[in-house]
């Protein structure tokens, strides 16, 4: 009798905890290069992709940037730590590595677009405001700024979209990490 | 006390078991894949424009919304496929998935120096017999050899700024991908 109960306790455990950590890896990039408050989605390919992108990929069903394509850095939290929330603005600043192109794309969790009343999806690197020695500021808001704004939810969880198209950081994530800082503005 | 640690033990190990277990066999009974979605917008052996991202619409996970995109699922049983498009000024990409939303192949814009898109994509035994006898108007094609029977394309464009918005879809219309005879 008593080693029925510690079998079936033994066997609810291990399932739980083995779908447990399969979903955690699975549900979102875990294993991927962090830089700064950015992590560093692993470039897929068919030859090189690790069992969690491929499952992740089946099933979320998302296109994913190719190896030879770029690299995606998503960031839900600050430099602090702190999650990114719809009821703050967050200042993006600095620089990024080499890139040909880069877009920054502002999503709730579930990576649905903001509202937006001009159309504006995201930022790229070819039309921001510079400073003279080329970095950056881009604020992160849902009221209008001044500046390089990106348009963002008013409320809600709010998850960054970096992504770099023909990088030589492709290869290498680790290589180079001039990833822009994430700090928090005013808040509402 | 032993005792409850052989369980423990017997519990992780079971865990690691089911871990693996469930990782390695989500891809094969996925009902949400990037081929299934993409079946239910478009048909195969051509091109479909995908609505553009906006907010409350996500036509596919994973997309740039700066881009805008076509995609064109493939088999390859009755032939190789051909693709050609024409190409915009600024950035694009074509980019082939195997059946599995895995990227296989890809073109941009730097590499193809700003020719048409124009590749046919083949099985082994398709290549071995397009080698043997290459028809002249396949000369100039860039043939990718393909590991599996099936995959999609997916062809995307920039769109810096709202008012290049209309020329771009116009390109991005001008992509076919069709069965190719062999010789």
């Amino acid at each position: 009798m008593r080693f029925l109960v510690e079998l079936l306790l033994t066997s609810i455990v291990a399932l739980a905890l083995g779908l447990g950590s399969a979903w955690y890896m699975v549900s979102a990039p875990r294993i991927g290069t962090r830089v700064g408050a950015w992590t560093a989605v692993p470039a897929i390919s068919a030859e090189t992709a690790d069992p969690y992108s491929r499952a992740r990929i089946a099933r979320t069903g998302e296109i994913a940037m190719g190896a030879g394509e770029g690299l995606v850095f998503i960031a839900e939290h600050d430099d602090a730590g702190e999650p990114l929330d719809g009821a703050c603005d967050w200042i993006v600043a600095g620089e990024t590595p080499t890139a040909r192109l880069w877009t920054l794309t502002v999503t709730d969790a579930e990576g649905r677009l903001p509202p937006s009343v001009d159309g504006r999806r995201s930022l790229t690197s070819r039309e921001i405001l510079r400073g003279a020695d080329g970095r950056f500021a881009i604020v992160v808001s849902a009221t209008a700024r001044p500046g390089n704004r990106l348009p963002s939810h008013p409320s809600g969880r709010l998850r960054l979209t970096l992504r770099l198209y023909d990088t030589p950081l492709a290869l290498s994530p680790e290589a180079g990490s001039a990833m822009p800082r994430i700090e928090r503005g005013a808040c509402r | 006390m032993i005792r409850s640690l052989i369980w423990l033990v017997g519990a992780l190990l079971l865990a690691g078991i089911v871990h693996i277990v469930t990782v390695m066999g989500v891809p094969r009974f996925a009902v949400a894949d990037p081929w299934q979605k993409i079946a239910a917008r478009a048909g195969e052996e051509a091109f479909t424009r995908l609505p553009r991202a906006a907010a409350g619409e996500t036509p596919l996970a994973g997309l740039d919304p700066t881009t805008t995109q076509a995609v064109c699922r493939f088999a390859l049983d009755k032939g190789p496929t051909r693709i050609r498009a024409d190409v915009a000024d600024g950035y694009w990409s074509l980019s082939l998935y195997d059946r599995r939303g895995l990227w296989v192949w890809g073109v941009d814009n730097r590499a193809a120096e700003q020719k048409p898109i124009d590749i046919l994509i083949a099985t082994d035994v398709q290549v071995a017999q397009l080698r043997e006898t290459l028809p002249d108007e396949l000369d100039d094609v860039v043939i990718v050899d393909w590991a599996g029977r099936e995959g999609f394309a997916v062809y995307k464009i920039l769109v810096p700024a709202a008012s290049r918005e209309a020329e771009i879809e116009a390109v991005l219309a001008s992509a076919t991908c069709a069965p190719a005879s062999l010789p």
